[in-house]
């Protein structure tokens, strides 16, 4: 109970931390929002804009520590303020529309492409030498070093736009309204499908790897040795023994991933016209949308932090040892 | 062995579900007599038809579709069409200006629109100055309802190119908008309007549609029964919905436009890029040395081979510049004729190395050009990371310069870092656009006013390179007072000698134009043999696109 205590407290500040840089940073950079605006229509607007635009977005010459201090109690309040390149809609409005599938098609990406790697990393170094073992590595590296955007356009390319096999983007058919019908589940599905497996075959390489490597050094340790004589079933040495131990450094690297998904993947939903956060975060970055770029960063940093949390937990019950050090 | 068993069986099973879902056809279904658009590109969709607010928030068409203006401006036939407005007159020696509003034009809600609404829509712009996006309180004084019709604009003092900014403004509904606390941050989820697309039919992140206006005032029209319009993050993605006949009408820049679109089918897809978009300068610095010299200026110009740098840099989309620097929006004004001998906007590489001998700027052993007090030249050109087309016209105009002994790099910024640099007068070199209004007033207002000149260092939306003419000041002062048609031809003739004899900004190409449509199920659009208007959907800013909505029709 200590332990999870005192971690808590390190979120409190590590939160605090990231919420000081997230309204410092934006700030350095050079510009504003009118004038980035401005710019973007490229001489479309009348020169004269620029002083309602001033006016518009209220830009405040307040002192930069009143500007935090508002800043500070307004977050506690949950109120992120008016987006400005989605001018005038609220930013947490602005982040719900693509919230959800973000969730979705990162999530269930990371979480896939965790198990599936994990998976064939076990059997992999359970076989070593074996052809699983040759093999799929380096084909799997070998196709993760690709540029993803590279990667992406290829599979969009040959399976969307050459065999007509899926759809060419969005996250679900333009003539159907959200039901839950089985054809609007089916249409979510088809959608979802290029998105999800690219970014799986990009990362699933990685979680291979290190599971194998993981599995490979526990596989040699004294007590898997002692297991093994005490003759236990190799099934069970593997997976109670082995697997359990190998999987720490693993867990860790997923806590990280899974905390990022709400920054959304920017290159898949490019690609594959995904609605969701990461395109987002680019406009936000490109409009000088203060409001905006500090609400996806405070649901990034939280959604971090959560994530880092709820595996500190996970560990207490995979690793006996930390239960120790936390009485 | 039982477990493998297991997981080959859910494998093959869900790789079979899979390739059920995937059989199924993935061609768009095209919905039945809606138009499908793409002019915004943005991941999803936030529901925004605020007219008043700043362009950049509402969704297209609200300011030329869903909301009108008093007159549309046609830039192809270089005329006012009446629209919420019937006619206009200066009165009291162009003190005020009259409008006659036409009847019997309703509302989307069935409520009759009246001059009222023309006078509440401007007191709104006074009472909330974030919604005067045109500057029109600059020089009214007032705005008074004569009667249910009649308009008068009272002005603070003469400027007729203000006509122009009052027949641009979209028109709101007194009865809506009267109840409105902060109309600056409504988003106006369901428009009430008066323009041939009010109803929202349906809006989701990723597309929404606008239906007919059932009480539109040109009886029998839009003859298109919907506006359907999907999310499309980039010009990448845009295009290839495009080429796919998923979308009918576009204002984006495709690359190689005959070989990417036009060839997968030559019946249907169709473009017409016609040079009225603003004209795109390489502005010199003046307050920087050798800039400040106009014969710098002038062998500057006459360096650079337009016709190469338009071909490399855009597609050969374009033409050369002409001493007048205008686009062909001003095509019915009449332009000034120079000697081959004089003229500095056309590609003349000795005449350039000349001129430079001439301005002092002498070369040295190396082939490097100096100042007249040895310091050595170094220029270097801004532009924005990822405007392709810039970057590229930078890049032939760099290595020209270096090829003249003028050592030149290119540099790119995020916009809105170059955009700061370029306002505040930060930079040697930059590429940039040209302010466009009916007459070339608004034109060469931003090109040589002395009113519009700032210090470096302080931001100002036009004139970057900080160049005031006098002499153009005394004729741009006449050009405001001037409401004779006649009159003002010879006052742009003057303005084109004074630009043409003190080079404020080096003309490069008028820029096009986008548009792009598709004639497999909707005819009507402007095209070069019918040239009725403007064909991109870009033009929505005093309100051309309505002459496109309102004259296509299902094939």
């Amino acid at each position: 109970m200590r332990y999870i205590l005192r971690r808590l407290g390190f979120y409190l500040v590590a939160a605090w931390a990231a919420v000081t840089l997230n309204f410092f940073l934006p700030r350095l950079m050079p510009g504003d929002p009118a004038t980035a605006l401005f710019a973007r229509f490229r001489g479309q607007l009348s020169p004269e804009a620029m002083e309602a635009l001033r006016e518009t977005f209220g830009l405040t010459e307040a002192p930069l520590v009143k500007q935090y201090l508002t800043y500070l109690g307004h977050i506690l309040r949950g109120d992120m303020g008016i987006s400005v390149a989605y001018f005038p809609s609220e930013v947490s409005g602005v982040i719900a529309t693509g919230l959800l599938w973000t969730i979705l098609i990162a999530g269930t990406a990371v979480v896939v492409s965790f198990a599936i790697g994990t998976t064939l990393g076990i059997i992999a170094a359970s076989r070593r030498g074996g052809w699983l073992d040759n093999v799929l590595p380096s084909v799997l590296i070998f196709v993760g070093s690709f540029p993803y955007f590279w990667l992406a356009m290829v599979v969009l390319f040959i399976m969307g736009f050459t065999l007509r096999w899926f759809p060419l983007g969005h996250a679900y058919s333009d003539n159907l309204t959200p039901s839950l019908s089985l054809e609007f589940i089916s249409s979510v599905l088809t959608h979802a499908f290029l998105p999800v497996a690219t970014v799986v075959v990009a990362t699933l390489g990685g979680w291979l790897l290190s599971m194998r490597n993981n599995m490979v050094s526990v596989l040699g340790s004294d007590y898997v040795n002692l297991a093994r004589a005490k003759g236990l079933k190799p099934a069970r040495v593997i997976m109670r023994y082995a697997a359990r131990n190998a999987l720490l450094p693993s867990v860790t690297g997923f806590g990280m991933a899974l905390g990022y998904i709400l920054g959304g993947s920017l290159l898949t939903e490019i690609v594959f016209s995904y609605p969701g956060q990461g395109y987002l975060l680019v406009q936000a970055v490109r409009n000088q949308d203060y409001p905006l770029m500090q609400g996806i960063f405070l649901m990034i940093t939280l959604a971090v932090l959560g994530a880092n949390l709820i595996i500190d937990v996970v560990y207490l019950w995979l690793d006996p040892r930390t239960r120790e050090i936390g009485r | 062995m039982k477990g493998r068993a297991r997981l080959w069986v859910a494998s093959i099973f869900s790789l079979l579900i899979l390739a059920l879902l995937a059989c199924s056809d993935h061609t768009q279904v095209m919905p039945e007599g809606v138009l499908v658009v793409s002019q915004e590109q943005q991941a999803s969709w936030i529901r925004n038809f605020n007219p008043l607010t700043t362009a950049a928030a509402a969704r297209w068409p609200t300011l030329a579709g869903i909301y009108e203006p008093l007159f549309v401006y046609n830039s192809v036939k270089a005329e006012y069409v009446p629209w919420l407005g019937l006619s206009y007159r200066w009165l009291s020696g162009n003190q005020v200006l009259r409008v006659e509003t036409r009847d019997s034009v309703l509302w989307s809600d069935g409520k009759p629109f009246s001059a009222k609404d023309v006078t509440f829509t401007f007191k709104l712009m006074k009472q909330f100055p974030a919604l005067d996006r045109r500057g029109v309180w600059n020089f009214l004084a007032d705005v008074i309802t004569v009667d249910s019709n009649t308009v008068d604009f009272h002005f603070s003092r003469i400027y007729i190119p203000g006509f122009d900014e009052i027949a641009a403004q979209p028109i709101v509904p007194e009865h809506i908008w009267s109840k409105i606390e902060d109309p600056v941050t409504y988003p106006n989820e369901n428009p009430v309007a008066t323009g041939p697309f009010t109803e929202v039919r349906m809006f989701k992140n990723q597309v929404f549609e606008l239906g007919r206006n059932p009480h539109y005032w040109q009886k029998g029209l839009p003859k298109i029964e919907a506006l359907r319009f999907p999310a499309l993050p980039s010009n990448d993605r845009a295009n290839l919905a495009l080429v796919f006949d998923e979308i009918d009408w576009a204002g984006n820049f495709v690359p190689a436009i005959d070989r990417v679109y036009v060839r997968r089918d030559p019946e249907h897809h169709h473009y017409w890029f016609p040079l009225t978009g603003s004209t795109i300068f390489l502005y010199a610095n003046t307050t920087r040395k050798p800039f400040d010299d106009v014969r710098v200026r002038k062998a500057l110009s006459m360096a650079i081979d337009r016709q190469f740098l338009i071909d490399v840099a855009l597609f050969g989309y374009s033409r050369p510049s002409d001493p007048s620097a205008l686009s062909d929006a001003y095509a019915s004004w009449p332009k000034i004729e120079v000697s081959e001998q004089e003229n500095w906007v056309r590609y003349n590489p000795e005449a350039a190395r000349r001129m430079l001998d001439e301005a002092g700027l002498v070369l040295d052993s190396e082939g490097r050009r100096h100042l007249p007090d040895g310091s050595p030249l170094e220029f270097e050109i801004i532009t924005v990371s990822g405007w392709s087309d810039w970057v590229r016209a930078c890049q032939v105009i760099a290595r020209t310069y270096t090829e003249l002994g003028l050592k030149t790099s290119v540099r790119t910024y995020d916009f809105s870092a170059w955009f700061q640099n370029v306002l505040e007068g930060n930079f040697d070199l930059a590429l940039g656009w040209s302010y466009e209004g009916p007459t070339p007033y608004v034109f060469y207002r931003w090109l040589m006013a002395s009113e519009t000149v700032k210090p470096v260092g302080e931001a100002t939306t036009g004139n970057w390179h900080r160049y005031g003419s006098p002499r153009a000041d005394d004729v741009l002062k006449a050009f405001e007072k001037e409401a004779d048609p006649v009159k003002q031809r010879d006052l742009s003739l003057r303005l084109q000698r004074i630009f043409f004899e003190e080079a404020p900004a080096i003309p490069l190409y008028p820029n096009p134009s986008w548009a792009e449509y598709n004639a497999r199920r909707f005819v009507g659009f402007p095209s070069a043999e019918n040239p009725y208007a403007d064909p991109s959907p870009n033009k929505f800013d005093r309100g051309e696109c309505l002459l496109v909505l309102t004259s296509l029709r299902p094939r």
